[in-house]
């Protein structure tokens, strides 16, 4: 594999947006205070460069930086690729990384990780010291993670997880987040410390490099200390935690240390979602004991602000998943062209290209879809043949409103994994994360005849020949019109 | 005087004239801004009744019309001793 040029760092993925002109150098102060979140929350409607804001209010030294991979842009930068990388190529180049060789992270020397520069422990543990942004006016408090990674380990299965909870500040010693049952730590919690009555030691890592961020995110099996080692091409550095076993990303810029506890909860909530709404109620949830913080000199804390599209809540999320269904259908032997996950749906529609070798193959897919893992956090599949382009939202509506049958070609399947965040959900299947799912099978069925009972696409590049498409198109120009882009 | 915030489904979870338990924000300025504490309080609508005052967002954060003066009678700790 040739060498990849990704950034290793928050700093480097932020010298290389503003290098591009894809980050912008705020340096008049900002407040942590509503400000700094709906500069973010601005930038992601607008589709603007990532602010990089040097000076926050009541927080000399620190600096934030917004919206990270809100764009395709930037996440062809934190991949070391070029800016102008369309998102099918962007697409396979993940795909080819994370199906090459593991690679293992290296565990360094706490004198060269520059997470430990400053370590509070002890009674100077105190949240309040780090310019915790509260992102959303209405919002239940201020939220330390919303670009991030929650890291856990399983007791039993030494698994590690690093995930991307949502982290609200409690008191300055206390975090409460979102932790839903099925998700990995959902499960290490349910399956092993709550029965015992036993604390998860945990650590969140904030101001990871982009490719870190991408692998908290991202819904795929490979550890995430793996998965971001290639990603990068090289190994991740990783380091001890100053209070517990866990291992974090020695580039980070700020690392919580703690306990989740098994008999004490706190509220959470609402937060702004990355549906574009505040769904979830206040509840009381996961709740987060901090007993160290460690920091970078002149560390920068990374926000995200979910909302209406499109943040990286809904970009990242969308592509990872997306790319990580592709990867389970083509493993089980599936004819499809590719999967996609338009951002603006909030990765709650799956798009799939398929050539229709067989009967049910729709079906087949949402099965296999709906059933894994990652099924609780989508619940549309349209299916649509090997000649529509899945990125082309045009041609995709139209197979939905002229292929799927009223009657045969949308399947509902009730009673399944959801998740509270649905805005569509009864309360009370926010409640208990209980779904529902649809199918859109908007393939033509293959005891159709082809010939006879298959109605022929109009279009110009299927009903002229070869000679007069090429005819009108080398004198579109000489007709009056203006080049085609 | 303090400045307060609490959530609640309804505003009339919030009976005056009796001993309440109630999680409520500090809005103070300042770098503790938007921490809570869990406190045993009296509320009235009567805004020159206590000294604080307090002010009230509903379930999804949407801020209420209805304002409050309080009392906090005392911190309420509930997080068990062997974490703190």
């Amino acid at each position: 594999m040739s060498k990849i040029n990704a950034p290793k760092s928050n700093r480097e993925f932020v010298e290389a947006c503003l290098k591009s002109g894809d980050a912008v150098r705020i340096k008049q102060e900002v407040d942590w205070d509503l400000e700094a979140g709906a500069i973010v929350r601005r930038v992601c409607e607008l589709g603007e460069s990532a602010p990089f804001m040097e000076k926050i209010k009541d927080y000399p030294g620190f600096s934030y930086f917004g919206a990270p991979l809100s764009t395709y842009r930037r996440m062809a930068i934190s991949l070391g690729m070029d800016p102008a990388s369309s998102l099918p190529e962007i697409g396979k180049e993940y795909l080819k990384r994370t199906n090459s060789e593991p690679i293992a992270p290296v565990v360094i020397d706490r004198k060269d990780a520059p997470c430990k520069e400053n370590i509070l422990l002890g009674d100077d543990v105190d949240l309040c010291k780090l310019p915790v942004p509260l992102v959303h006016d209405g919002d239940g408090g201020r939220y330390v993670g919303t670009w991030h990674a929650v890291v856990t380990r399983h007791p039993v299965r030494g698994d590690v997880n690093w995930g991307m909870y949502r982290q609200m500040m409690w008191d300055g010693r206390t975090m409460s987040g979102a932790v839903f049952p099925f998700s990995d730590l959902g499960k290490t919690l349910t399956e092993y410390y709550l029965p015992r009555g036993e604390g998860c030691p945990f650590a969140t890592a904030i101001g990871l490099s982009p490719l870190a961020a991408m692998a908290a995110c991202a819904p795929s099996p490979i550890p995430e200390p793996e998965l971001v080692s290639m990603l990068s091409g090289e190994p991740a550095r990783l380091v001890k935690c100053e209070t517990n076993d866990l291992e974090v990303p020695a580039d980070a810029e700020i690392i919580l240390e703690g306990v989740i506890l098994p008999d004490y909860k706190v509220e959470e909530g609402p937060f702004g979602e990355y549906t574009g709404y505040r769904t979830s109620p206040r509840d009381f949830r996961v709740t987060f004991r901090v007993n160290a913080i460690t920091y970078r000199n002149n560390a920068t804390m990374t926000i995200s602000n979910m909302g209406t599209p499109q943040d990286e809540g809904q970009m990242l999320r969308s592509f990872s998943l997306g790319l990580e269904l592709e990867k389970l259908l083509r493993s089980q032997g599936i004819p499809i062209t590719g999967v996609y996950m338009h951002p603006r749906s909030t990765h709650h529609m799956m798009i799939v290209g398929v050539k229709p070798t067989y009967s049910g193959i729709a079906s087949q897919i949402a099965h296999l879809a709906f059933g894994s893992k990652l099924g609780p956090w989508f619940h549309m599949v349209m299916v649509v043949d090997d000649k529509t382009d899945i990125y082309n939202w045009d041609e995709v509506y139209h197979a939905f409103c002229t292929r799927c049958h009223p009657e045969n070609g949308i399947h509902i399947y009730k009673n399944t994994v959801g998740t509270p965040l649905y805005p569509f959900a009864t309360p009370h299947e926010r409640k208990y994360s209980i779904g529902s799912k649809v199918l859109f099978d908007c393939l033509w069925p293959v005891d159709w005849d082809p010939v006879n009972d298959v109605p022929t696409t109009v279009s110009f590049k299927n009903v002229y020949s070869k000679e007069i498409q090429d005819q009108v198109t080398s004198n579109w120009t000489a007709y009056g019109y203006p080049p085609v882009k | 005087m303090n400045q307060w915030e609490v959530f609640v489904m309804d505003v009339a979870e919030l009976a005056e004239d009796t001993d309440l338990e109630l999680t409520i924000r500090t809005l103070n300025p300042g770098v503790q801004k938007y921490t809570y504490k869990r406190v045993k309080a009296q509320v009235s609508s009567a805004l020159d009744k206590f000294a604080d005052q307090l002010q009230v967002r509903l379930g999804r954060g949407q801020l209420s019309k209805a304002r409050f003066s309080i009392k906090v009678l005392e911190e309420i700790q509930r997080c068990p001793a062997k974490y703190l």
